[in-house]
């Protein structure tokens, strides 16, 4: 399996800071496997027809760096991410497009890479800067406190959630498609959902990344109302995010099947249809907190694992044994 | 004794016979109540009526309280497989393509054919697969079954008081 994919997703920004970004990432000490990018804009344009880019390109083959370029489905960048992360590689690392990592990023987050390791993350600088005390990075202190990443790292220190650009281990968590294609919050939510399946995640020294925020493209110029809406579920996701969720999206005898298993299951927030044989919130609720919910569909599951044993057995595997 | 049969899997999006439903209700019915056995239907509105007692649109609480006070029930691989087994009632579920390994009870009696009917695709839609009349036992092994595992029960509820007994 290879190991490290680079995801850029980008909108708005041919002119302005995707280049560097690019460069960046091909110039690191710690080469890449794969450059995906994957271009968001209303048009987007041949990279290979533009001269800037052409070099790039070219670059990245004579380094042997695979790259390729896709036309994203305009959802927001956490679809891409999405698709990043099932591209079967071992780690992605995620660079926004207005994002430029200094030469040795990538080596010093890898440094920290370990098998009980979900994510790691360096400082994220935005000029002019300006120093952050005392920041935690833990969840209860979201709100109260500035990201612990807009500051140098001084030591590796384990947190709760990660900002912006990071290595992470890939196929562990899913990105939420619920969110608005603002995507208000969308890395905070897969972050520590890594962390709620039992990886540790870390801000680590020595690799920093210069975000030089750019007004024009990216997320920036959109609505307010669909940031509330990403808040709002941001909040939700938290209040049941060390829970097991279950969504019974099937039939009425499936139910049945299940409420055999549901006592072994550890701290269940159900999603039901068929709510007076297991009481739960509606299959609704589940779309508009998770966006794709066929992750949870015993059915959808065990066409994917080619299932020869019971239906039981499959919930047990889909909800008890699951990490 | 007194059965309830289940005849029915869920209708269709497209309308067609659905590939769970057996084929041969009237014979086995036929063989039921000439063996002297009495036979509720239970099922919804729109499905056909195969026995004078039809018994329709049933809660779950209404459903289970009349498998509580029947023998046994014999149906398709539907919800009521499912209720007669979570009820702890013994019955007779009829396989034709679906897999009673993956979707039957230990517990129940899995009556399939032969695994060659089983479709391939076992979690797909059944509006993707088509009704095969071939893929089930005739009414005379149905009836077989129901001898060899009945004849001389009283009554089936529960299994663990027929063991007592």
């Amino acid at each position: 399996m290879k190991e490290i994919l680079c995801s850029i997703s980008t909108r708005g920004r041919y002119d302005t800071t995707l280049s560097l970004a690019i460069q960046a990432v091909i110039n690191q000490t710690k080469k890449i496997d794969k450059l995906i990018i994957f271009d968001d804009n209303d048009n987007p344009k041949d990279l290979r027809e533009i001269q800037m880019y052409m070099y790039l390109l070219q670059t990245m083959d004579a380094k042997g760096i695979e790259w390729e370029v896709l036309f994203g489905q305009k959802k927001g960048q956490h679809y891409n991410h999405q698709i990043a992360n099932t591209m079967g590689y071992e780690w992605v690392w995620r660079v926004d497009d207005d994002c430029v990592p200094e030469h040795n990023t990538l080596e010093n987050l890898w440094k920290h890479v370990g098998p009980d390791v979900g994510a790691v993350g360096g400082s994220i600088l935005t000029p002019p800067f300006a120093p952050v005390e005392n920041s935690t990075g833990k969840i209860e202190n979201l709100n109260s406190e500035p990201n612990i990443q807009w500051d140098f790292i001084k030591q590796k220190q384990e947190v709760d959630h990660l900002h912006c650009s990071f290595i992470y281990r890939a196929g562990i968590n899913d990105y939420n498609l619920s969110l608005s294609r603002v995507a208000h919050r969308e890395e905070t939510l897969f972050t520590y959902g890594l962390k709620q399946k039992g990886y540790k995640l870390f801000v680590v020294p020595n690799a920093i990344t210069w975000h030089y925020r750019n007004q024009q493209g990216g997320i920036r110029t959109e609505t307010e109302e669909l940031f509330h809406h990403d808040e709002y579920v941001f909040r939700k996701n938290l209040e049941i995010m060390d829970k097991t969720i279950v969504v019974l999206d099937s039939g009425l005898g499936d139910h049945l099947v299940f409420k055999k298993v549901l006592p072994d299951i550890k701290n269940p927030e159900i999603f039901s249809c068929w709510p007076e044989i297991i009481p739960g919130r509606s299959i609704q609720e589940a779309k508009d907190l998770f966006g794709d919910i066929d992750k949870y569909n015993v059915y959808i599951q065990m066409d994917k694992w080619k299932w020869q044993d019971s239906l039981e057995n499959a919930f047990r595997k889909l909800y008890v044994e699951k990490l | 004794m007194k059965i309830v049969i289940f005849p029915f899997a869920k209708t269709m999006r497209t309308g067609k016979q659905h590939p769970k439903n057996y084929p041969w209700w009237p014979e086995l019915i036929k063989l039921l109540q000439d063996d002297g056995h009495e036979v509720i239907q239970v099922g919804l509105d729109h499905e056909t009526q195969l026995v004078p007692d039809f018994r329709k649109n049933l809660s779950i609480e209404q459903l289970s309280n009349l498998l509580k006070e029947t023998d046994t029930w014999i149906g398709v691989d539907s919800f009521g497989q499912h209720l007669g087994w979570y009820l702890g009632i013994k019955g007779i579920a009829l396989f034709g393509q679906s897999d009673p390994v993956i979707f039957g009870h230990v517990e129940n009696i899995n009556i399939l054919k032969s695994r060659k009917y089983l479709r391939e695709q076992q979690f797909w839609l059944w509006e993707q697969a088509e009704f095969n009349a071939d893929a089930f036992v005739k009414p005379d092994e149905v009836f077989e079954t129901f001898n060899k595992t009945f004849k001389n029960q009283e009554k089936t509820l529960p299994n663990v008081l027929n063991f007592i007994r």
